[in-house]
């Protein structure tokens, strides 16, 4: 089973539950644990990962570069860039290759053969290695500026199922990015079921609603786990958009201090704090999640 | 001229700021606000305003005139988004999630007429009034599209053909390619972090992405009573940028938000935290005066 966390807004907490969720099933359950937020991934620490065992370069990222040289500086090729990626720069037209998205439409508009070329470039590495804990972890590093590709993700995942097979791994268990964009469709694209996570405040409400559409898109169910619960007591709107929705809420974690202490530890709260309220509450969700997702 | 407010990790307060440092600088610039973070945009609930004069984001898709096509396959081959697949004999098909709508296909195509300009809706931009005397301009990007870029792109433009004294960006959490879109022009960027670890390993990125594009960035610290500020000062120093600020953990920013009132304008102590914040960048950017 392909299990994905998502929450749309960054910040509610989305892998602080998922490390903790694993901490919890990892003794029961056979599962690779993936880092999709390949934009700024940090499972890694916080379940205390010191080293990789393996890393693999992405490359595949691609931007177009000018020969000054040969350039006639006729313009058209900023003037055809979608992005507006080409700037004149002490009288030379040059492609910023951190807003690049590498669609060679100026290379095909250039009217001189050979002074636009479309180079590939590292977009990332993918690095695999084994927790603590017993699990292995996917995970992944875009490098700064790049085309916040989907394709880093797919790759991941690849790995993953590769995983899954060598390893006779059960489940995926997969810690999407923030947004909605083309890291997240490749995370819950193809999975089997979304759990997202959200916290009372209207602009998490807004978010974890447009995820929850993307989910809605793949045509997968979704679970609900309301983060900092008690934060902001009149604001009730969260729980009824679930409830009106038929979203199963899987549970409520109260904002605790337990948690950012935790983080500082670099270790799951539930075992850095097992006697916090959150972890009472976390506790009761892994429960859920064993009898009603993994069965 | 141009500034940005980001961060690296999402939920770190960079939307908490921009719209208190907006409501600050204000008195000092004619100003707007604009959230270029399209995947999540949330400035506007923040400020307490329902988004305004939508316009569509539409882009360039190809609508293939069987007709006229003669099967050469140059647009399948030409289309870096493998967007584009054929049959075995040559007849093309579009695979529209996967087309970025560069329109390389249709630049390609030797047959005038065989591939016709489509379009598709991949989310909107707002202008809207605020009753703060700034305008703000949003992107979103529409749920189910993955790309963020055509959205970043038109929204910027947006707020920038309003031509005002000064324009405020909120970026997305990252450093892919859309943030650096987002920050592209500025002056100065306002990297909102926190002391954990995460947030540092996020923050550190940031600026890392600043010094790439030659930006000069200060550093804000939020919850800074959560970790160790002084591991975010080193590493900010060894990228040349000043912590000009450390917010810790409130309930009264918390408080203000659940209310909408930003909390620069509340009678609470932290509300001088900001127009510090708005000093230090009037004082960098010179302006004002």
């Amino acid at each position: 089973m392909q299990l994905v966390i998502a929450s749309g807004k960054g910040g509610v907490g989305k892998s602080t539950v998922t490390a903790s969720l694993l901490y919890l099933l990892k003794d029961e359950y056979r599962f690779v644990a993936v880092d999709a937020d390949a934009d700024a991934p940090n499972l890694d620490l916080l379940l205390g990962v010191e080293r990789w065992e393996e890393e693999r370069e992405l490359v595949g990222a691609k931007v177009a570069r000018i020969n000054t040289e040969s350039c006639i500086r006729c313009g058209i090729c900023q003037e055809r860039c979608p992005y507006d990626c080409i700037k004149v720069i002490d009288g030379d037209y040059v492609v910023s290759e951190l807003t690049c998205e590498g669609c060679n439409v100026c290379g095909l508009v250039c009217p001189v053969p050979g002074t636009i070329s479309l180079d590939e470039v590292r977009s990332g590495v993918v690095r695999k290695t084994t927790t603590r804990y017993g699990f292995p972890l996917i995970s992944a590093q875009l490098d700064v500026g790049r085309p916040n590709s989907g394709k880093l993700v797919t790759e991941e995942k690849e790995w993953a199922k590769k995983l899954m097979g060598e390893l006779g791994l059960k489940h995926m268990i997969v810690d999407s990015a923030a947004g909605i964009g083309c890291q997240v469709i490749a995370s819950i694209g193809g999975a089997d079921l979304t759990i997202l996570v959200a916290e009372p405040t209207p602009a998490s409400l807004s978010d974890v609603q447009r995820a929850y559409k993307v989910v809605q898109h793949f045509r997968q169910p979704a679970y609900l786990i309301i983060n900092k619960a008690d934060f902001n007591p009149g604001f009730t709107k969260l729980r009824e958009w679930a409830e009106a929705g038929g979203i199963p809420i899987l549970g409520e974690i109260p904002y605790d201090r337990a948690i950012p202490r935790s983080m500082s530890m670099l270790k799951p709260f539930v075992e850095a704090f097992p006697d916090s309220k959150a972890a009472d509450a976390m506790r009761e969700i892994a429960e859920r999640v064993k009898e009603e997702i993994l069965k | 001229m141009q500034i940005a407010v980001s961060g690296g990790k999402g939920g770190t307060g960079k939307s908490t700021v921009a719209i208190n440092l907006a409501i600050a600088l204000r008195e000092r610039y004619d100003l707007v606000l604009a959230d270029l973070d399209v995947e999540a945009p949330n400035d506007h609930l923040l400020l307490g305003v329902e988004l305004a004069n939508e316009e569509p984001v539409e882009l360039f898709m190809p609508r293939f005139d069987y007709q006229k096509c003669t099967r050469c396959r140059k647009c399948a081959e030409v289309c870096e988004e493998h967007a584009i697949i054929t049959m075995r004999d040559g007849t093309p098909f579009l695979m529209p999630n996967l087309c970025s709508g560069c329109a390389a296909c249709e630049i390609v195509c030797p047959v005038p007429g065989a591939i016709l300009p489509g379009k598709k809706l991949m989310g909107h931009t707002y202008l809207t009034e605020t009753p703060y005397g700034f305008p703000l301009v949003t992107g979103r990007l529409l749920e189910g599209e993955e790309r963020a870029m055509p959205i970043v792109s038109r929204a910027k433009k947006r707020a920038q053909g309003l031509e005002k004294e000064l324009l405020m960006v909120d970026t997305a959490a990252g450093t892919s390619n859309t943030v650096s879109k987002a920050l592209e022009d500025s002056r100065l960027i306002i990297a909102v972090t926190e002391p954990t670890p995460l947030g540092i390993h996020d923050g550190e990125l940031i600026l890392k992405l600043a010094k790439l594009m030659d930006i000069p960035a200060m550093v804000v610290v939020n919850r800074s009573d959560l970790g160790d500020v002084a591991k975010v000062r080193e590493i900010a120093g060894r990228y040349g940028a000043e912590v000009i600020a450390e917010i810790p953990y409130s309930e009264n920013i918390i408080r203000s938000y659940v209310e909408g009132r930003p909390i620069v304008l509340t009678d609470y102590p932290e509300a001088e935290l900001f127009r510090e914040i708005a000093s230090r960048v009037v004082e960098f950017l010179g302006g004002g005066e």
